[in-house]
């Protein structure tokens, strides 16, 4: 059975905690929550424990493209783009063997998730880099969009350029898109029909097959709330903040419960979406 | 320390030459019967036995041998695409020399029960000791997630690109995350417009697409409860 049920709609965690960055470059580029995941992140990179990350990065509009940072500087270049619209992985072999990367953290959405920890377990071809992938991150992901369809219907419904879409973020039930100095508000009822069918039946939140899930909280707003799922994310986050790049504190039991929520929502959701696909 | 027996029932070898990189760490793990060490026998007990190759019906020697192996062993596991799906070897229409007559290959599900079916080309063979792992009970969820998915491979008797297309993208449940093509070993496919296009030519039927696709997998396991109506 997937490792997320009603039961256990978080899947196998070890902590939950609220953290935030503790260094200036990052609270100067981050969008609004608490830069904790870039601060991990550039810990890592710093310390040697990786010599990439690989996450994606908004190309323009809608569309997304691998990002490969393997410094700190690199990695403040894509931080911020915790809405990761349409993953791309698909260069992503490509793309390690052409940097020389050995030893890899990947940013991905649950899905990536879990093919990659699919490839890092259970190696199912000779040209899998299981060897390089040292450290997943899940971002929650509620879905996301059919691209095309979506674009369009901002396009004739609401005349917004598709090149002047510069970020999306959820707040609350409403769907906030940025486009040039202006911020259209959808209802999340009007937005939901635009997203992936695919999506609609997934039942991960969180992202159970990293090591370390992240997002954010409406409660705490400011500060990122982070899934611990194995020992080593535990010591990495010890690790980084001896070495005064983030704070964290464990989440209080309010928090938990937003997510539960959210999670196990998302696991509703997914199970009438599957029911109806036999 | 459990048995395992390797067999090889034939094909490119691909699948037993990459196995012989990881003897040391099976040998750690569980007494280890095959050709390569010369200790190959069929005539006692095993609790795990790993045919690679897929099944020739058109030669008896072949599927008695397959039959043995699983009265012998208490778990069968089909390893790589031939073994599990069938994957290029399907593609056979005889002739060849030397074994002209050799024209029919299938997965070994098609001639026993097999319990763990695992596609690839070869897979990786790291992915045999974690996979033995899992099965002596080490791994949380997420092991036991896969464990049964590579159960429920083993009652299909197909999986390709062309199953992929059908079943996730042209039904609209891809979500465009690009695992299939990051992991086709025939690059037969290639995102177009953000979802994967399938060129039919290329594709070797390994099935690792389909296995690693997040929503194929998901949809694989759901489907026998969804198909009594257990949601």
């Amino acid at each position: 059975m997937f490792p997320v049920r009603p039961e256990r709609p978080l899947g196998e965690y070890r902590s939950v905690y609220l953290a935030n960055t503790l260094r200036e470059d990052v609270r100067r580029r981050r969008t609004g929550s608490g830069g904790a995941v870039t601060s991990l992140l550039m810990y890592m990179l710093d310390s040697g424990v990786v010599d990439a990350v690989v996450a994606s990065k908004r190309k323009g509009g809608l569309t997304g493209e691998i990002a490969i940072a393997r410094s700190s500087g690199e990695l403040l270049e894509v931080a911020g783009n915790r809405w990761g619209v349409v993953p791309f992985t698909s260069m992503m072999r490509e793309a390690l063997s052409r940097e020389g990367i050995q030893r890899a953290a990947l940013v991905g959405l649950p899905c990536q998730a879990q093919f990659i920890w699919q490839m890092k377990t259970f190696p199912l071809l000779e040209a899998d880099f299981s060897s390089k992938i040292r450290f997943i991150v899940s971002l929650f992901c509620l879905g996301t969009f059919a691209t095309e369809p979506f674009l369009n219907y901002l396009k004739i419904r609401y005349g917004i350029d598709p090149s002047e879409i510069s970020g999306i973020r959820m707040n609350g039930k409403v769907l906030e898109v940025q486009h040039g100095t202006e911020t259209l508000r959808l209802d999340i009822r009007d937005a939901v029909s635009f997203m992936q069918l695919g999506c609609l039946t997934c039942p991960d939140y969180t992202g159970v097959f990293a090591d370390l899930s992240a997002g954010l909280s409406e409660e705490h707003p400011q500060r990122t709330v982070l899934i611990t799922r194995s020992e080593e994310a535990e010591r990495l986050l010890r690790e980084a903040a001896e070495a005064g790049y983030l704070e964290f504190e464990k989440a209080p039991v309010t928090v938990i419960q937003e997510i539960t929520i959210k999670a196990e929502t998302k696991l509703m959701r997914a199970n009438k979406y599957l029911s109806m696909l036999l | 320390m459990s048995d395992l027996l390797i067999y090889d029932v034939g094909g490119c070898e691909g699948c037993p030459l990459s196995i012989l990189r990881v003897l040391p760490q099976l040998e750690e793990r569980v007494h280890v019967s095959s050709k390569a060490l010369g200790n190959l026998s069929l005539s006692r007990d095993y609790d795990y036995a790993v045919i690679t190759g897929s099944a020739c019906i058109n030669e008896e020697r072949v599927t008695s041998i397959i039959r043995r192996i699983r009265e012998k062993a208490k778990v069968l596991i089909a390893y790589g695409s031939c073994a599990s799906v069938g994957g290029i070897t399907l593609f056979c229409r005889g002739g060849q020399r030397p074994r002209p007559e050799h024209r029919t290959f299938l997965p070994i599900s098609s001639v026993v029960e097999v319990d763990y079916a695992i596609p690839g080309c070869p897979p990786n063979p790291t992915l045999l000791v974690n996979l033995l792992d899992s099965l002596e009970g080490e791994g949380g969820s997420r092991s036991k997630y896969f464990l049964s998915l590579f159960s429920r491979v083993a009652k299909e008797k197909k999986l390709s690109g062309f199953d992929l297309m059908d079943e996730i993208v042209l039904s609209g449940l891809c979500i465009g995350c690009g695992a299939c093509v990051l992991s086709c070993p025939a690059h037969a496919l290639h995102m177009v417009e953000g979802k994967p296009d399938l060129m039919p030519e290329k594709c070797i039927r390994c099935g690792t697409c389909c296995v690693r696709c997040p929503r194929f997998t998901q949809l694989l396991l759901r489907r026998p409860a969804l198909s009594r109506g257990v949601v």
